[in-house]
């Protein structure tokens, strides 16, 4: 169970006060698949990295599974980071001297899955999400953008976290390769019980998910 | 994969990038070892040049040295004077003189040879021909042939055990070959004579020879070591003294110190106690003309290690500032993926040490190969400069040298400068190579905690 509540980001450029994300509370259960629609600079982003704990929100609370995680130290916000979160990010992000399974095992190398075990996890998980055994082996430089992003998600699933907060993970492929990297999330958070919240400017991916936010102006609105 | 294999990896990530720091790195770190072993080498050497000179205060008669000059001797009273001092531990009191045919039985061991006519005909001394006719001032270009030997050398002391400090004028080595020697107070008509003077003459322990027209016994036969030196007979002082009517005179006298530092001291103490009447000089402050180039190139080679280990410490925190921010998003990614700051740090330190072991292996070749060649280089460059500095000219020509130190021997110590390279070498550049790896990424590294995992999810 994810709760928000009342956060605030307020960002300082020179004189002027940005609140980028302006007092937004709401709360999805476990294992549910939710969008976030919105403008450019309405805050989606902000949002995703407070969630994630990249980031620590100016005031409000985020609660995982109870725990208020604003409140934890840095030591125990890496923690939450390796294991509760994974992230998916539209530039995929993926480290490029590192080959598929090795981006992948670095997550669980962080938490301390041993070696073997790693090597196993990241080659079934790369599989998951369709790569072919040649194709794991290879660097993200020669892999295409969605072959990259089905890694990056990979990469998200490796520790099996509670959620998964993925920014715009369509954004730089073309429709149908969006669709097919969508069906995985979708797929993934009914088999995985894992939360997942994806920040889209397609409409249409929007409307198939289980629950439908609009960030405006650093509100946020349910829509039905 | 983990913290160390990636590092590595990281390490040769861009290999032309790698290749030139290493090879930027590894030539600083040769220049740091090269003037380590400079250091060293100059340092052993001014110690070496310290411990030979020894803690020794001479004392000559004001305006003479050995058989040069003029002036008049030193007397017992200045002996009184200076042997308690503090500091003094013993002194070695001589008068020497000169035997010739006119007053002693003994044939000189050297020949006079084309430097003694020389020396002979330019110097103010009148020398016995060996034809019984006595030659006056020889002006230069005087003609006439004429033929003199060297005099024989006549030596009263009062530490006939402590021979080789003190009157063995010419640098020779005091060693015993027969009989034995006279006790320091003796005042017995009694004598060393050297191995080449007793076989001139025909001397053998027990036999006599005569000097001031006195009969004088053999007891001991010497070797000095060198030709020179072994022109020379030894007295016991007091009976020198006696003989030459000369008594209570000395012509130097050699204070024993009882460290080196407290040289200097004991030479101003001497002189004022002496005042004008003699010439107080030491080793030890002579040796320091010598010295005193070496400590440039000490210092020299000091500062360019020092300046050569913080370029290298610049290069590599250059090169990892450089890195950290062209890995920024990464960095980003991967704290934002769970790694601490902790271990991005240490994978980023284990890329400085690769690129610096790396280097080191380069620098520490460079460093045994250039050592030697340019320590030398450093020395002979400016001990060139010292003999210009040094007072003590090689002096061609001097036939007859006695009292004075020969600082020949010290300079040509310049070029037998040899630095001895070593594991602790070896050791020092790793030691050195890790010192500018840590210092270079750790200060990289506050860069690195800087980074915010938020910033990965802005799209560049
Ligand atoms: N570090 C920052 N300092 C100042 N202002 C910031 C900072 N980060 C974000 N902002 C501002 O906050 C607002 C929200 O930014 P955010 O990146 O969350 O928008 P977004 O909804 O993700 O937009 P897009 O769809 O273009 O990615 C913007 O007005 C932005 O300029
Ligand atoms: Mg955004």
């Amino acid at each position: 169970m994810l709760e928000v509540k009342k956060i605030k980001r307020l960002f300082k450029s020179g004189d002027l006060q940005v609140a980028a994300v302006n007092g937004v509370s709401f709360s999805v259960p476990d294992g549910q698949f939710a969008s976030i629609v919105g403008r450019s600079g309405s805050g989606k982003s902000t949002l995703l990295s407070l969630l994630g704990a990249l980031d620590k929100p100016t005031s409000g609370s985020i609660k995982v599974d109870g725990e208020d995680i604003t409140q934890l130290n840095d030591h125990s916000l890496i923690r939450y980071r390796c294991q509760k979160i994974g992230f998916v990010f539209q530039s995929y992000n993926l480290v490029p001297n590192l080959t598929a399974a090795e981006n992948v095992m670095l997550p669980m190398e962080f938490a301390g899955v041993g070696a073997k075990e790693r090597q196993e996890r990241a080659v079934t998980l790369l599989q998951q999400v369709g790569l072919t055994e040649n194709e794991i082996g290879r660097k993200p430089g020669r892999l295409s953008g969605g072959q990259q992003q089905r890694v990056a998600i990979a990469r998200a699933l490796a520790n099996k976290p509670k959620l998964i907060l993925a920014d715009e993970p369509t954004g730089n492929l073309d429709s149908q390769t969006g669709k097919m990297i969508f069906d995985l999330l979708h797929g993934l958070a009914k088999s995985e019980k894992t939360t997942i919240i994806v920040v889209t400017h397609d409409l249409e991916i929007a409307g198939k998910t289980d629950r439908a936010f609009q960030l405006k102006d650093g509100k946020l609105q349910e829509k039905k | 994969m983990n913290v160390v294999s990636r590092g590595i990896r990281n390490a040769f990530r861009n290999v032309i990038r790698t290749f030139s720091i290493v090879i930027i790195l590894g030539l600083s770190i040769g220049l740091s070892l090269t003037m380590l072993i400079a250091h060293q080498a100059v340092g052993d050497k001014i110690q070496s040049i310290k411990a030979s000179v020894g803690n020794t205060v001479s004392i000559s008669p004001a305006g003479a040295r050995g058989f040069e000059g003029g002036g008049n001797p030193l007397t017992a009273a200045n002996l009184n004077s200076v042997k308690s001092l503090p500091h003094v531990l013993s002194n070695v009191a001589t008068l020497s003189d000169r035997l010739t045919s006119s007053n002693s039985s003994l044939q000189s061991a050297i020949d006079a040879g084309a430097l003694g006519k020389r020396f002979s005909q330019n110097s103010g001394f009148v020398f016995h021909a060996q034809t019984g006719e006595a030659i006056g001032v020889g002006g230069p270009g005087g003609g006439g042939s004429f033929s003199f030997t060297p005099p024989v050398t006549v030596t009263g002391t009062n530490a006939p055990t402590n021979l080789s400090a003190g009157p063995l004028g010419g640098g020779g080595t005091f060693t015993l070959k027969s009989g034995s020697v006279f006790s320091a107070n003796s005042t017995a008509d009694v004598a060393l004579v050297s191995t080449s003077i007793a076989s001139k003459n025909n001397l053998k322990v027990g036999s006599s020879f005569t000097a001031y027209n006195t009969a004088v016994q053999v007891v001991g036969i010497f070797d000095a070591g060198n030709t020179f030196s072994n022109n020379q007979v030894i007295l016991p002082l007091a009976t020198e003294q006696n003989l030459s009517s000369q008594t209570g005179d000395l012509t130097s006298i050699t204070l024993n110190v009882d460290s080196i530092s407290n040289v200097s001291t004991v030479t101003s103490a001497a002189s004022k106690a002496l005042g004008s009447s003699a010439d107080v000089t030491n080793a030890a402050s002579d040796a320091q003309t010598t010295i005193t180039p070496l400590q440039n190139i000490q210092s020299i080679s000091l500062y360019s290690l020092i300046g050569a280990v913080i370029a290298g410490a610049i290069i590599i925190l250059l090169t990892m500032i450089m890195i950290v921010r062209e890995r920024r998003r990464e960095i980003g990614v991967i704290k934002a993926i769970g790694g601490s700051n902790v271990k991005v740090m240490g994978q980023f330190m284990v890329e400085a040490v690769t690129f610096t072991f790396m280097a080191a292996v380069i620098g520490i070749g460079l460093g045994v190969l250039a050592g030697n060649p340019i320590t030398r280089l450093l020395v002979n460059n400016s001990s060139s400069s010292a003999s210009v500095a040094t007072p003590f000219g090689g002096g061609g020509g001097r036939v007859l040298r006695a009292g004075g130190h020969g600082f020949g021997a010290l300079r040509n110590n310049f070029s037998n400068i040899h630095a001895i390279i070593g594991w602790n070498i070896i050791l020092y550049g790793l030691a050195a190579a890790l010192i500018i790896a840590i210092v270079g990424s750790g200060l990289a590294s506050l860069f690195i905690a800087k980074i915010r995992p938020a910033e990965v999810m802005r799209v560049e």
